[in-house]
């Protein structure tokens, strides 16, 4: 643990704070972008800063200003000190200024004393250079380009450092340190008037804790003569039939509908209505907490923190709450919602160690971390033997919920007729649209673990004001009976 | 230190700092992002989290021998450790282009000379927010409605400087209440109350005229089966569907790439109402003209008109690859500062215009659901309205739609209003948005809602 945090947190604790607490975080990254054959874009950065959290009658209050500890030497700590003191001063006036008029009346109990050091899974590879990154960007994208058709390709690799260290003036020492890839690739096909898209595992979804172990060159090459040989077929496919049927989805399109149907219902602090100006309230009620019937017997979805690899892992959450698995949904019930120790003493509700901010200039807020589909016992090919007429979809590309996160529609890149047990052509523009309180409770089969796949998202917007965070979701392959089934052009 | 002044300060000093290191052929393009920003959040009319953000970003763009590489870092306004954050970015950005491969349409620093506006604001005193926002809705909450949202100020600043000469500074000090009064029944309405002048007793005006609104809420819903729907969308509703000319929009690049929706109406395949016209118009004073290269866009700019595309925006990047003239659009070629051109019916008489159909003050989570068709689905939200006989007679279920741009722009467009509002852009994600757009309501015919 730095001393020079200890420090800044006793500059910046006013004397009549009942508590307070200061978290530094630096976010760096670098992004190599290549397009059709060719560099496009890479670019670095590093954001530091820091948020001191005062609590004064029951309110907290924040302050959150720039520093890089590194670049300050002796008379920028000085400086930082003095900035850090400016800021608790703030972040106390405005918790007074609530003085009767807070929502809770909350205590330093729902900001643990936690003392704990946590990394990410990072391999022993060392760095490659920009050369070496930009390189395969552009490799990437001539393996995509498997024809006159492709008419656009392009690949993104964007790697990402987060280190978070926490002190409070009742104890806590909480450092935690990830490293994430994005791997992103995109060809877009065209014939005459007809375009097709296709990406690998949709916009964004192939996202991972860890450092240079995850690019394996070999394999994304592989997996982007794949990408744009679909995109091609997909131009020769016929348009998704209406129909209500089976629907099978692949798990980076679960990752979508875990996220939107599963996740964002079963925040808490939506639940309490919190998000009701922007993001929306929820179709549960905070009664159904324990007893609600989400899904059909095979819902199994677990919060947990501990998959070595998936993107949303950590030791503790924002506000210092050592994280565990928890089952959220067991056996298709509701038993447990997404919500912090906040959420929770103003519910009463059981929740997660979920309190999670973008960076240093937001308060952290009820979050999805990794929330996950556990698996079943049916192999892949019994999941399409069981569909007597439906599609099998993959990667996401459109989706659309109501503020309630009930009505659902989402779209994917990539689909299949299954008929009579077999899966038959490729079908484009595939499109369903549902409940999500009738939704999960259609789920007829859940993958073994053959068919297990993580992915995640890494820009989960919420929030007032808004922030960014990543998220993780993994599953098998599923089938939903009698679904409304759709293709594209109105 | 001025606080007033202390945003450009921090940016002045990266600028000179960067500027002054530069050796013989480097070129560098700087923008500069800040806010000095206090938030109180709130539900039930109580304080739900409060606190303040200082938080300013320099973006660095350096080209030489063909190479480009960008970086960015936080400015602190500590002045020493600032200058070694911005000598340790220009160090990193020359080893790193170094090892790059030649940018093939690498844009260097446009030469656009000097501009300067600020505006300064008045607001609400910091150290009593929750008395002067949440006092005045206490009477909502009297009256059983939940009072919920956010209210923002202070400080936003915009700054692009570069090699060649340009520096551009934007900084406006303003507030934004962002609200919503949520019934009983789970029905509310939805506000904005935004400005550089906080007016209490205009505040109060607009929290009074929340409660004839909530009284129509209050009906029993009306549930409509899916169908074809004659619709007016308010400008907060139409301004739902604005970004759709920004993503898979009418950029150059996407169009080229084949990314854009509006593929068909530049191929003339497809042509939208003459009635609509779309212009990117500055004079609203919202945001800056400058982008991040210094450019300085002009000041309007007609995109959509006598049914067809008229222009596209066109960044100095797409200029350089298709060998066309730029029209100083950002480099993701977003559309700015979006005018939609007034038409012929009153606001006033929406309802009477509607006949039997829907009023729909507001839209959400909207998303393409087939580019290809500019097909677009999204929710209701909010008070929005069946309508009979040119009265509002209930309430709605919130319904689903999914119709295609061509034809809400197109055959289903009856007119638009000849009054138009100006919509605020609220956005925080990462920083505070400027920007807005002018929008009149729109009636369309036939509006499909699939669930």
């Amino acid at each position: 643990m730095s001393m020079d945090l200890r420090r800044l947190l006793e500059a910046a604790t006013p004397p009549l704070a009942e508590w307070a607490g200061l978290r530094r975080v630096r976010l760096s990254g670098r992004a190599y972008h290549a397009k059709d054959g060719r560099f496009d874009r890479a670019f670095d950065g590093v954001d530091e800063g820091y948020m001191i959290e005062v609590l004064s009658g029951g309110q907290f209050g924040y302050a959150a200003f720039a520093g890089d500890a590194a670049f300050a030497g002796d008379a920028g700590l000085e400086g930082l000190a003095a900035r850090a003191g400016a800021a608790g001063e703030k972040a106390l006036v405005l918790a007074r200024s609530a003085g009767g008029r807070g929502l809770h009346r909350f205590g330093a109990s729902v900001r643990p004393a936690t003392r704990l050091r946590w990394e990410g899974p990072r391999g022993k590879r060392a760095p490659l250079g920009a050369d070496l990154l930009s390189s395969h960007a552009i490799d990437l994208t001539k393996a995509l380009k498997v024809s006159d058709k492709v008419v656009q390709a392009s690949a993104v690799l964007f790697l990402r450092d987060e280190e978070t260290e926490s002190v409070s003036t009742s104890g806590a020492e909480i450092f935690q340190r990830v490293q994430l890839l994005e791997f992103s690739i995109q060809a877009v096909a065209r014939d005459g008037n007809l375009v097709q898209r296709r990406s690998a595992n949709g916009p964004r979804g192939r996202i991972n804790q860890g450092g240079m172990e995850l690019i394996h060159i070999e394999a994304q090459l592989e997996d982007a003569r794949r990408t744009g040989a679909e995109a091609v077929e997909l131009l020769s496919a016929t348009d998704c039939p209406t129909m209500t049927g089976d629907l099978v989805l692949a798990p980076d399109q679960m990752n979508l509908q875990i996220h939107e149907s599963v996740g964002h219902p079963l925040e808490l602090d939506r639940i309490l209505g919190d998000e009701r100006n922007f993001a929306g309230w929820s179709f549960v009620r905070l009664e159904d907490i324990g007893s609600l019937r989400y899904g059909s017997d095979l819902m199994n979805i677990v919060f947990d923190p501990g998959i070595a690899g998936e993107a949303a892992s950590y030791g503790a959450d924002d506000i210092g709450n050592p994280a565990r698995r928890e089952y959220i949904v067991k056996e298709g019930i509701l038993m447990r919602a997404l919500g912090s120790l906040e959420s929770q003493e103003r519910s009463g509700r059981p929740g997660v160690a979920n309190q999670r901010a973008q960076g240093w200039w937001r308060a952290p807020i009820d979050r999805m971390a990794n929330l996950n589909l556990e698996p079943g016992k049916d192999g892949f090919d019994d999941i399409v033997a069981s569909v007597e007429r439906g599609v099998f979809m993959s990667s996401n590309r459109s989706w659309s919920i109501d503020d309630r996160r009930n009505k659902f529609q989402f779209g994917c890149e990539y689909g299949r007729l299954i008929e009579e047990g077999q899966l038959g052509k490729i079908v484009r523009n595939p499109n369903y649209r549902g409940l999500s309180s009738s939704f999960w409770n259609s789920l007829y089969k859940v993958g073994d673990p053959s068919t297990f796949e993580v992915f995640g998202t890494p820009n989960c917007g919420k929030g007032e004001p808004g922030q960014i965070v990543t998220t993780g979701h993994a599953s098998p392959v599923c089938a939903f009976r009698g679904v409304e089934i759709f293709g594209g052009e109105a | 230190m001025n606080r007033k002044d202390e945003l450009e300060t921090r940016f002045g000093r990266a600028v000179d700092v960067l500027l002054g290191e530069l050796r013989g052929d480097e070129e560098l393009s700087l923008e500069f992002s800040g806010e000095d920003s206090v938030f109180l959040r709130f539900n039930e009319a109580r304080v739900r989290q409060i606190g303040a953000v200082d938080k300013a970003e320099l973006l660095l763009t350096y080209c030489r021998k063909g190479r480009t590489m960008r970086s960015s870092f936080a400015v602190s306004g500590e002045a020493g450790a600032d200058a070694e954050l911005a000598a340790s970015a220009l160090g990193r950005v020359r080893r790193e282009a170094s090892l790059l491969p030649e940018d093939p349409y690498q844009t260097l620093p446009a030469t656009e000379g000097v501009s300067r506006e600020v505006f300064a604001g008045s607001l609400p005193d910091a150290a009593r927010l929750p008395e002067i926002v949440l006092g005045p809705a206490e009477s909502l909450a009297a009256e059983g409605a939940a009072y919920v949202g956010i209210h923002t100020q202070g400080r936003v600043a915009r700054g692009a400087a570069n090699s060649r000469g340009a520096c551009h500074w934007f900084e406006t000090e303003s507030f934004i209440t962002d609200y919503s009064a949520y019934l009983a029944n789970g029905k509310a309405t939805k506000s904005l109350y935004a400005g550089r002048i906080w007016d209490g007793e205009e505040y109060g005006r607009r929290l009074a005229a929340e409660r004839p609104r909530l009284a129509a809420l209050a009906l029993p819903p009306k549930i409509l089966p899916p169908g074809e729907y004659r619709a007016w969308l308010a400008p907060e509703a139409f301004a739902r569907i604005v970004p759709y000319f920004s993503w898979h929009g009418i950029g150059e690049r996407e169009i080229r790439e084949g990314e854009s929706a509006w593929l068909a109406l530049r191929e003339g395949r497809k042509t939208l109402s003459p009635r609509f016209r779309l212009d990117q118009d500055f004079s609203l004073g919202l945001e800056p003209r400058f982008n991040e290269l210094g450019e300085v866009a002009p000041e309007s700019l007609a995109l959509i008109g006598e049914g067809r595309l008229l222009d596209t925006l066109v960044s100095a990047r797409s200029a350089r690859q298709y060998g066309l003239s730029g029209n100083g659009a950002p480099e993701d070629e977003w559309l700015r500062s979006a005018s939609v051109g007034a038409g012929e019916l009153d606001e006033r008489a929406a309802l009477e215009a509607i006949g039997s159909g829907l009023y729909l003050s507001n839209l959400h989570y909207l998303n393409w659901s087939d580019f290809q068709s500019a097909r677009v689905t999204g929710m209701t939200r909010y008070a929005c309205f069946w309508v009979e006989g040119g009265k509002i007679a209930a309430p709605i279920g919130d319904m689903r739609f999914d119709e295609s741009l061509y034809r809400l722009f197109g055959d289903k467009l009856v007119g638009l209003s000849r009054q138009r509002s100006p919509v605020v852009e609220t956005s925080s994600y990462g920083r505070r948005a400027l920007g807005g757009s002018l929008l009149p309501g729109i009636l369309v015919e036939g509006l499909t809602f699939t669930l």
